[in-house]
């Protein structure tokens, strides 16, 4: 549905005067480029012919003022806004789907300062995620998020979905490394979060906009923590013949605080398809990549003890040179044609739980997938990537090679599969994600997700933005 | 066949894949998705599967694209996407649909085989040859004379040829191989002609054009019994037989080496720069963000015709970078690129040719 007439003008006319019209497109080649992220739904509708939802116009502010303005004019007319980073997220969070405004936040990718003293650095949030570690790199220092994106997401999308990176285990996910935002709430507001998050100063608001995808306000600006560029990365490979005491070792290293930068743990499916292709090691078991960084002598010390503990399980050591060569082809598996792409339909149902429950839940997953959707010859593959003190992440992936040609029938089975994978998720006390959050993708799961917490959820969303107007669709506000 | 298959290959590839975002200049300097490797291969996609069509709007982006290599550079699948798009823009060219820009600056390359000025033709012969270019006979000469005299230093009695003559590289690049081959053709004529067997390559344009594009994008092999040698690498090799004049006063310390553009195509001249760059400033240059296997080409490639618009903005982004890190003046070798940086240039930043410098310095050969 296209929209047309004097009002869509008007509104041009308005959006031109706030950033200047060479920073406003109604283009239709950019409206085609933004109407998909990296959601496999929206690429699959484009690869088969189709057009998806196109937003009405694209917008590039500068700062926060601007994007506040841009806000408040949305409020008049009653247009969705959807808060734009590198267009990376796998979840539909940042599509159009009632058209609207893309609030394209790259122009926005200043550092404003690196202080050396306290390691943090602070910078707009369309910063390129790459770019930004660059200059940190510069000062010895590292923003230890290295997810999959960075070479194409921004600070702003680190953080609006809760993001998580190939060191998470040591380092925390994105969240964890923010000590302050400067956030432009639905109305226009702009406002900064206290200047520190480990306080006693009352309740942990900021936390509100970390996962809210956009739905409650717009990340313009962040100040992040920091680390030393480690002196050294010890990295080894080992394989488990069994998965379960592959995940009880990585349990007891992590129970134990032996503080491992990585535990990379493929599934012996995904050890046989994935890391052969990608590595080309061929290996029947389960591969684990094991890092420890920081200061050598520690680091060193950390690895012995944690071999200890692998080595009471029978694991074979596979040496040094499998855990670098994943380390420096890590990203590799996310390059076409290596990595999953269309005409295959393929979708990561990743979920955390606490130990006491994920293997239960990866085999009720894998059970529930794989029987379900037998005459699609459907792979489930998985690996366990992000650990913590309780529990970790697992990393569980569908892939149907020969999916149905008519793309409104993909949309059914791909929902079906989700809807099948969700359940077992659910039914067996994960969480509906881990890191590439909720977009519109799990929408319709975050109210079975969150049960009797939902309503106050939704309430906040109304008070804070009650013409619906931000990222409307996402994050299960409107289901 | 083969090069639509190619083209196919990598849009399909490019289309959805956001890998090279961090080095991608064009999207960096406009800030815009659909300028970026992803967005110019999802619009050419879409084209082909008769979503879109070529209009002012998507010819646009097509157009965006410089052609300096970054995204290819940065690919771990080595995906061909400049190649795919000369490939779309030849298509397009041949519908008549190529922007006036493009055509005049094509026109002008089958009418005097250069596109910035004139040709002129080697006739001496020797063993060894300087190939000057198109740009280095019409655009910064000092280069190609600086450049021959540090070769006489050296002992080296080095022909001149492809004195004003496009390589091939522009009119492949806007879109017209059959040029690019007539042009290619051309170049490898006189070298033959003049009986060279070592040719030595002023600019990275010309030398990305004799060692890869010809191969990979006009089918045209390169003689075997004729030596491509990338000038900086030559150089840099003499560098131990330079005796310099020492410097009067202190060094400022504050020039930066400006990698020039096709650079990432080229890594083995990294170091290379840098040596001469130390022996003819006396310091190790400063760095620039946009450096070595990252570093931005500037609007001397095809993009000047097709977008100048982005070409211009390219340019003063490499300056805006030499003057955020503190430089007061920049060094390049590439006479394309010093000639974009010096007509850009609009602040108190120096801009100075390498082997200008370097020549300046030479006492003697020894």
């Amino acid at each position: 549905m296209e929209w047309t007439g004097l009002q869509p003008e008007m509104v041009r006319s308005e959006l031109s005067e706030i950033v200047g019209d060479a920073h406003v497109s109604t283009d239709d080649a950019d409206r085609l480029v933004y109407a998909t992220d990296w959601f496999w739904l929206p690429q699959m509708w484009l690869d088969r012919g189709e057009t998806p939802r196109k937003p009405d116009y694209i917008v590039r502010p500068k700062n926060a003022e601007e994007i506040s303005a841009i806000l408040q004019v949305a409020n008049a007319y009653r247009i969705p806004v959807i808060p734009w980073g590198g267009g990376s997220g796998s979840q539909g969070g940042a599509l159009p789907v009632f058209g609207g405004i893309i609030l394209d936040t790259k122009r926005m990718n200043r550092i404003i300062e690196i202080d050396e003293k306290s390691l943090t650095v602070t910078a707009e949030a369309g910063i390129n995620g790459k770019q930004l570690e660059w200059a940190v790199n510069e000062k010895g220092l590292m923003l230890p998020h290295y997810p999959a994106s960075a070479n194409c997401a921004t600070l702003g999308g680190y953080l609006a979905p809760r993001g998580t990176g190939t060191i998470s285990t040591k380092y925390g996910k994105a969240e964890d490394l923010v000590l302050r935002m400067q956030v432009v709430l639905p109305d226009g507001h702009i406002l900064r979060t206290p200047i520190v998050p480990q306080h006693a100063a009352g309740p942990d608001f900021y936390r509100l906009f970390l996962g809210s995808e956009g739905t409650f306000g717009v990340i313009t600006e962040a100040t992040m923590q920091l680390d030393y560029l480690p002196d050294c990365r010890l990295l080894r490979a080992v394989l488990f013949d069994d998965l379960t005491n592959a995940i009880e070792a990585g349990r007891q290293i992590m129970t134990r605080r032996l503080d491992p930068f990585v535990i990379r743990l493929y599934d012996p499916r995904s050890t046989a398809s994935r890391v052969k292709k990608i590595l080309g090691y061929e290996l029947e078991g389960a591969y684990m990549v094991l890092g420890f960084d920081g200061d050598k002598e520690i680091a060193a010390l950390q690895e012995e003890k944690a071999m200890d503990i692998i080595n009471g399980f029978g694991a074979r050591d596979l040496g040094r040179e499998p855990g670098e060569a994943w380390w420096n082809h890590r990203y590799d598996f996310y390059y076409p044609p290596q990595s999953l792409k269309l005409p295959w339909m393929y979708g990561t149902t990743e979920t955390v739980t606490t130990y006491d429950k994920i293997e239960k839940l990866y085999f009720a997953e894998k059970k529930a997938v794989e029987e379900g959707f037998k005459e699609w010859d459907i792979d489930f593959i998985g690996h366990f990537s992000h650990w913590f003190h309780w529990g970790v992440m697992v990393y569980t992936r569908f892939i149907i090679r020969n999916p149905p040609d008519d793309a409104k029938e993909a949309v059914r089975l791909h929902n079906r599969v989700w809807n099948t994978a969700m359940t077992a998720v659910l039914e067996n006390g994960g969480m509906v994600n881990e890191h590439h959050g909720v977009g519109l993708k799990l929408s319709r799961f975050m109210r079975r997700q969150y049960g009797d917490a939902w309503p106050l959820l939704e309430r906040i969303k109304k008070t804070l933005d009650p013409n619906g107007i931000m990222n409307p669709g996402k994050v299960g506000f409107g289901h | 066949m083969q090069q639509m298959n190619t083209v196919i290959g990598a849009i399909e590839n490019c289309r959805f894949c956001l890998m090279c975002r961090h080095v991608a200049p064009v999207g960096h300097i406009t800030h815009n998705e659909s300028v970026t490797p992803h967005g110019i291969a999802l619009v050419a996609a879409m084209q082909r599967r008769g979503q879109l069509t070529w209009d002012t709007s998507t010819l646009s982006v097509l157009y965006a694209e410089p052609d300096g290599g970054n995204c290819r550079a940065h690919c771990v699948t080595d995906q061909p996407l400049p190649a795919a798009i000369a490939a779309i823009r030849a298509e397009v060219a041949d519908k008549g649909l190529a922007p006036p820009e493009v055509v005049r600056a094509h026109d002008r390359i089958v009418e005097n085989h250069s596109v910035f000025g004139s040709y002129e033709p080697a006739n001496e012969q020797g063993e060894w040859g300087l190939f000057v270019g198109d740009a280095g006979f019409n655009l910064s000469r000092e280069t190609m004379h600086a450049a021959l005299q540090l070769l006489e230093a050296c002992g080296l009695d080095v022909v001149p040829v492809g004195c004003g003559l496009d390589s091939g590289f522009i009119p492949c690049s806007l879109g017209y191989p059959k040029t690019a081959r007539a042009q290619a053709s051309l170049c490898i004529e006189e070298v033959q002609r003049t009986s060279i067997k070592k040719l030595l390559v002023l600019s990275p344009q010309d030398l990305f054009a004799f060692r890869q594009m010809y191969r990979e994008r006009l089918d045209i092999t390169w003689p075997e019994e004729i030596v491509i040698i990338d000038l900086v690498d030559f150089l840099a090799g003499q560098v131990p037989n330079f005796k310099m004049i020492p410097l009067a006063g202190t060094a400022d310390n504050a020039t930066a080496y400006v990698d020039p553009t096709h650079a990432v195509r080229l890594p083995g001249r990294f170091d290379a720069a840098r040596t001469l760059c130390e022996v003819a400033l006396g310091y190790t240059p400063l760095e620039l963000f946009w450096r070595q296997d990252r570093a931005h080409p500037v609007g001397s490639t095809a993009i000047q015709f097709t977008r100048p618009d982005i070409g211009v903005r390219l340019t003063e982004a490499r300056l805006e970078d030499a003057v955020n890190r503190g430089a007061q003046s920049i060094v390049c070798d590439d006479p394309a690129t010093l000639h974009e940086l010096r007509l850009r240039n609009k602040s108190n930043l120096r801009v100075q040719g390498l082997y200008e410098t370097l020549l300046a310095r030479l006492a003697r050969h020894s």
